[in-house]
């Protein structure tokens, strides 16, 4: 793994304490939008949380959260179902980076500057690859300190609405081959009312949320490698995704 | 192998994921992958893969970093296959 310029290693830091400081100011009013303006709620979300507590308390090292993606919000929901407001207050390791596609999230400054402050590194997905491969570095830098980050196992949004086994997000891959001890939790999220891929979901939506630990191997070398993690998350993803519709039969 | 061998064998890699053909038609070293030939970016690791196994060689993600166009990945496979 290559070492980060300092400028860069020392923005990350920067950026993350400025956004531990201020976390009490985003965080109670992100969960206040999702919980009374949306009205959404997550199933068995006290059962969820305690496992994941326990979770995290067992395995001190870096974690790669690895999702589907439907809305665009899923980040968000995600990071909500999965930790209290309070927990991430002094647990804020534990809130993980975030890689929003930067037309989205970041392309005028007051959004860029909400994203810096909420722990989110903008990519510009299909962009330059040296803009591409500078944002995972800046990850797998922050994994290797033990950090939390997510990402999108297809890399974007499913168009199909089901978890597209076939377009593993490389990045993931990479993060993962390139991270020492770094494990996988795999998270499927799932809206009860998201028929398929969406903006944001519906207001008053009830979300499935299952999650699955997972350090993935393989015998294989290089980008191979890479390529071979990454095909094994994403099939997980889609096991869980088929549980998940044989639960609801 | 001659730089003009594995020049000639990564066109017949990079064909199938072209979707501007015009552009192959005069592609030289200098031709862009993603942005002349239009490849998706996502197939690009595909075509690395692919550059793997007919060379017989491996590539590291880092290498692939600096793939940007045909000659880049000429002198990647040159670097590493053995003369």
């Amino acid at each position: 793994m290559s070492v980060l310029p300092w400028r860069t290693r020392a923005a990350l830091v920067l950026q993350r304490e400025v956004g531990r400081f201020s976390s009490i100011l985003w965080i109670f009013p992100i969960v206040f939008i999702l919980r009374v303006l949306m009205r959404y709620r997550v199933k068995n979300v006290a059962e969820l949380r305690k496992r994941h507590r326990a979770l995290m308390k067992e395995n001190d090292g870096p974690v790669l959260i690895c999702a589907n993606h439907l809305t665009m919000i899923d980040s968000v929901i995600l990071a909500w179902a999965l930790g209290g407001s309070w927990w991430y207050v002094f647990h804020y390791r534990r809130m993980p980076w975030n890689l929003p596609e930067y037309n989205n999230f970041a392309s005028i400054w007051l959004s860029r500057l909400a994203a810096w402050v909420t722990k989110c590194i903008p990519i510009v997905r299909g962009g330059a690859r040296e803009q591409v491969s500078g944002v995972i570095k800046r990850v797998q830098h922050l994994l290797s300190r033990g950090d939390t980050a997510l990402i999108f196992a297809e890399g974007g949004r499913s168009r199909t609405g089901r978890v597209q086994a076939d377009s593993p997000a490389h990045g993931m891959g990479r993060i993962l081959n390139a991270v020492e001890g770094c494990k996988a939790l795999c998270v499927y999220l799932r809206g009860d009312r998201q028929l398929t891929w969406s903006t944001v979901p519906a207001r008053g939506d009830t979300f499935y949320v299952d999650f699955e630990f997972f350090q993935p191997e393989s015998l294989h070398r290089g980008m191979r490698r890479s390529r071979d993690l990454a095909q094994q998350i994403v099939a997980r993803l889609a096991r869980m995704e088929e549980e998940y519709f044989a639960g609801r039969e | 192998m001659t730089r003009e061998e594995i020049f000639a064998k990564v066109v017949e890699i990079v064909r199938p994921f072209v979707k501007n053909q015009e552009a192959l038609d005069s592609v030289d070293e200098n031709t862009n992958i993603l942005q002349d030939l239009k490849v998706n970016s996502a197939r690009l690791v595909d075509i690395i893969l692919d550059f793997e196994d007919a060379f017989n060689i491996e590539v590291e993600d880092e290498d692939a970093d600096a793939v940007n166009t045909v000659g880049d990945a000429v002198g990647l496979i040159a670097a590493k296959v053995p003369s």
